[in-house]
């Protein structure tokens, strides 16, 4: 796992207020207890950071979090190439 | 004889402390908190401002985490958090946690203007920094019901849940609005009170424009006073059915006995006497007030000229000249403005039940408008009150007077 991740993963567990050792990438969101409403706060916080758009249907709640950080992490290169 | 309606927990989180014993205890020992602090309109605004405010000390989101177990952070707006505090401590007193309330239980809590800050944070990204979002829960923490919401998910009330909002009286509309929800048997026990977060950049520079705000201190029905202090905080009561408060073994704190609630409809900024003097008079004579025994009276007591003015005027015409021992706690915790009644009426309840009335702070000197109603100055004084009379003028004509008794 990249640095970025741990940094997105840090952000995850802020902004959703999950213990941070839950957020394992194998595991789907839904498992994790992560609902739609902390879904649109976490990506509003990711877009904050990173300067980003996220289109809306951009995840699932039964992507695993490797899933989304691997879409995020293809969002942010794209935005710096 | 039918139920009477007992108080059997408090809460109160305000610049006097993060629990109802320590918001009583620097009341009783003139401990204030009022201090100058600077108010930041950010990089887009027109700089910092300094202001007299009473604002939260201590860390209330830890406070509260630490209560819950679990964490909160930026999940809701300052209001709701100091109600939610506020009400896990009512609660706690009462002997009421660690179960669902379920349907039978109610929650009204007032405030004056909902999630304030938020709001503004939100504003500053789309106005200021012309970002395209706002967050996405704005909506939700801003919305003047997320408090008693956040309260009703907390506590598993499932009965009736609203807010009250009428300026600067709201938590006393929300105290007599729960108790009349058990009188009318919509249930048997409600969490009530109220909060407020409006110490902002915007908010303050809001107060500003209105000339209502004191350039030093709070210093009710004094000569030179010049206007209110402003801050922030939250208070909770639970009420029930004394049937059902003896039923479960809990230790009755007070009773409550009556409100008066009137409209001047005549001014947005002016108080009326006839206003004032008939909500007093309802909650009195609603709780038996006016039968000779000493009435611990809870100003309103902002440190406006004109308010201190009417509210003496309407003491002295109700109850004669000198007749009662009148507290102003403001002149402590600032007009927490919506909030206000709850944290007064937690306070006095504590003093009526000490038998000491709170030292009022700032006062200079007596002013002739203001004279003949008996002030508690300098230090605590003892009192040989039991019952109480808390009183809430607000903007917009809006009156709310609520009576207790130990």
């Amino acid at each position: 796992m990249s640095g970025r991740d741990d940094e997105l993963i840090d952000l995850i567990a802020e902004e959703a207020l999950i213990d941070r050792a839950k957020l394992d990438p194998a595991a789907k969101l839904e498992d994790i207890g992560l609902d739609s409403v902390d879904l649109v706060s976490v990506v509003f916080a990711i877009e904050e950071k990173y300067g980003i758009e996220v289109a809306e249907d951009a995840f699932d709640r039964s992507d695993t979090l490797g899933t989304v950080l691997s879409k995020i992490d293809a969002l942010i290169d794209a935005k710096g190439a | 004889m039918a139920d009477r309606l007992v108080v059997t927990g408090l809460g109160a989180v305000s610049a006097l402390g993060l629990t109802a014993e320590d918001n009583w205890t620097a009341a009783r020992d003139g401990r204030g908190g009022v201090a100058v602090h600077d108010f930041d309109t950010g990089p887009h605004g027109t700089g910092v401002r300094s202001y007299p405010a009473a604002m939260v000390k201590g860390d209330a989101v830890a406070a509260l985490e630490a209560a819950l177990g679990r964490r909160i952070a930026g999940s809701l707006d300052p209001f709701a958090i100091f109600a939610l505090k506020a009400a896990h401590e009512a609660l706690g007193q009462a002997g009421l946690l660690g179960e669902r309330l379920g349907d039978r239980a109610a929650c009204v809590m007032g405030n004056g203007i909902g999630g304030l800050q938020t709001l503004e944070k939100g504003y500053e990204r789309l106005f200021g920094m012309k970002a395209a979002k706002v967050h996405p829960l704005t909506i939700p923490r801003v919305m003047v019901s997320a408090p008693v919401s956040a309260i009703a998910i907390e506590f598993g009330i499932t009965g009736p849940v609203f807010a009250t909002s009428s300026a600067c009286a709201s938590a006393a509309h929300a105290i007599a609005q729960g108790a009349a929800l058990i009188t009318a048997g919509l249930a048997d026990i409600a969490v009530v009170g109220g909060s407020e977060a409006m110490a902002s950049p915007g908010g303050m520079r809001s107060w500003e424009g209105l000339q209502a705000m004191s350039e030093t201190a709070c210093r009710p029905f004094s000569a030179g006073r010049d206007g209110m202090v402003i801050g922030e905080g939250g208070a909770a009561l639970v009420i029930e059915r004394e049937s059902h408060a003896a039923a479960r073994g809990a230790t009755p704190l007070a009773y409550y006995v009556g409100a008066g609630l009137t409209s001047d409809a005549f001014h947005w900024t002016q108080p009326s006497l006839e206003g004032a003097t008939s909500a007093m008079r309802r909650a009195c004579e609603a709780g038996g007030l006016m039968d000779g025994g000493e009435v611990l009276i809870s100003a309103h007591g902002t440190g406006t000229p004109l308010n201190d003015k009417n509210e003496a005027a309407a003491i002295r015409g109700l109850f004669g000249a000198d007749r009662h021992p009148v507290i102003a706690t403001k002149s402590a915790h600032g007009h927490v403005i919506g909030a206000s009644p709850a944290v007064q009426t937690v306070i006095a309840l504590q003093a009526l039940k000490a038998g000491l009335a709170p030292p009022i702070l700032g006062y200079l000197e007596p002013d002739e408008e203001c004279a003949g109603i008996d002030l508690v100055l300098g230090e605590a004084r003892p009192i040989k009150a039991t019952s109480l009379l808390v009183n809430a003028f607000a903007f917009g004509g809006l009156n709310a007077s609520l009576a207790f008794r130990l």
